[in-house]
């Protein structure tokens, strides 16, 4: 009995497994763990309004990001410019099957669906839509976190840009720029979201 | 550093790794048991199973991918109908010539160091935490959180061939084809991401505590 009680009040580091008295934290503070340093507990600030508010530009983002041409290059004459979603069909043209999927999924797919889970898990706080079916399903977004790379594509972006610019005439599209906001817009969505604060009130709602 | 900490195992607790609640653990059940989180409902381990198996695994894979990833051609040009075609290491001297020396830093780095680094310092860390040789689990850990988050970085490359394939479409004039290497590459990238995902850092710390133990014991 003692020992229940005892594991509320307590968090351990996920990192190196010491045990902590839960900190009490106002918003804006963090905890960190005194053996090996990394972060222990967190309350973010205004986490589901931000998030609410910063995964709706995010969803509204996405569509002119994929279907507008992030650039163009001319040559000789000849004009070609290309969207983020010509890519993955260049590689599917091309045979490079596997490729195409993990483009698709590192920078479409999951993106996408990470944006719409932070819409739906903020939304339900928000308008106070609990469901206990919300618990597996923030479960399942933590499993996406390490695999969007659109600040990745970013950088390859630049990169291409500058390859490109050595030896033709390279244009610059509206895509470049709504792909940048985008990525703006997931980034602050998702990590504004208070992971611990969310699993607390699912709790404390369902737990048993 | 404190290595009289109390740890969460110690006690007979559990810390979910999906939703960080602390589960009471029976003292009796090993490494290997699967407990059910009383928050969110999912199946988890105290600690990783087979943990440096799998990290080791998974990294002995990337190194094999990471040969053909770099004999291969990545990115074949075509200019009025001559093919010339890149290696990744080509690529960057490539770069060099033209003057271009940021990028050629930035790619060297995506695709030769990152994944390299990884490899290694994967190894260096499966080997550390089986013998408890050096061990310095407050590094080392820190180490850990760095190679963990580079591992997307290195998909600069295949991300940069994939739009240069898109956007370089000009017909007879140029364009650009994917070579077979950009599949070695991603495979490379891919397991060196998974051998970080498996590898669990608790077990520095766990094997330190043991050592320092035996010592203490051995002294006496």
């Amino acid at each position: 009995m003692t020992k229940t009680k005892n594991a509320t009040q307590l968090i351990a580091c996920q990192q190196c497994d010491a045990l902590y008295d839960t900190p009490i934290l106002k918003q804006g503070q963090s905890a960190k763990c005194t053996r090996c340093g990394c972060l222990l507990a967190e309350r973010k600030v205004d986490s589901i309004e931000r998030s609410f508010f910063w995964s709706i530009a995010g969803i509204i983002l996405s569509v002119p990001a994929i279907y507008l041409p992030i650039m163009g290059v001319a040559l000789l004459g000849q004009y070609n410019q290309a969207t983020l979603f010509d890519c993955i069909l260049a590689l599917i043209d091309r045979g490079f099957f596997m490729i195409a999927t993990l483009v698709f999924l590192f920078t479409l797919a999951i993106p996408i669906v990470r944006l719409l889970g932070a819409f739906y898990i903020t939304y339900s706080f928000k308008f106070n839509r609990l469901k206990p079916s919300l618990l597996y399903f923030f479960r399942a977004y933590h499993h996406l976190d390490n695999w969007a790379m659109l600040n990745v594509f970013m950088l390859g972006i630049v990169v291409s840009m500058y390859k490109l610019l050595d030896d033709t005439e390279l244009s610059v599209n509206m895509g470049l720029l709504a792909f940048i906001l985008w990525l703006i817009c997931s980034t602050i969505a998702s990590s504004a979201l208070d992971q611990d604060y969310i699993w607390q009130e699912l709790e404390n709602e369902f737990g048993d | 550093m404190n290595l009289a900490i109390k740890t969460a195992r110690k006690s007979g607790l559990a810390l979910c790794p999906q939703c960080h609640k602390l589960n009471d653990m029976d003292p009796m059940i090993g490494n290997d048991t699967r407990i059910q989180c009383i928050r969110c409902h999912g199946m988890f381990y105290s600690r990783k199973p087979h943990s440096l198996q799998y990290t080791l695994a998974w990294n002995i894979a990337a190194l094999i991918a990471f040969i053909p990833a770099n004999l291969y051609p990545i990115m074949i040009l075509y200019s009025m109908g001559i093919g010339e075609s890149n290696t990744i290491l080509s690529g960057i001297s490539e770069f060099i010539d033209h003057g271009l020396y940021p990028i050629a830093v930035i790619i060297f780095t995506a695709s030769i160091i990152v994944p390299l680094l990884k490899i290694i310092g994967l190894f260096l860390l499966v080997y550390r935490v089986h013998t408890g040789v050096r061990l310095r689990p407050d590094k080392h850990s820190k180490f850990y959180h760095a190679l963990e988050f580079l591992g997307p970085w290195s998909m600069l490359d295949v991300f940069v061939v994939a739009l240069l394939v898109a956007v370089v479409e000009l017909g007879f004039v140029t364009s650009v084809a994917a070579g077979p290497a950009i599949n070695y590459f991603t495979l490379t990238v891919i397991f060196t991401m998974i051998a970080a995902n498996s590898f669990d850092p608790r077990l520095l710390w766990d094997k330190k505590e043991g050592c320092e133990n035996a010592k203490e014991e051995n002294d006496d």
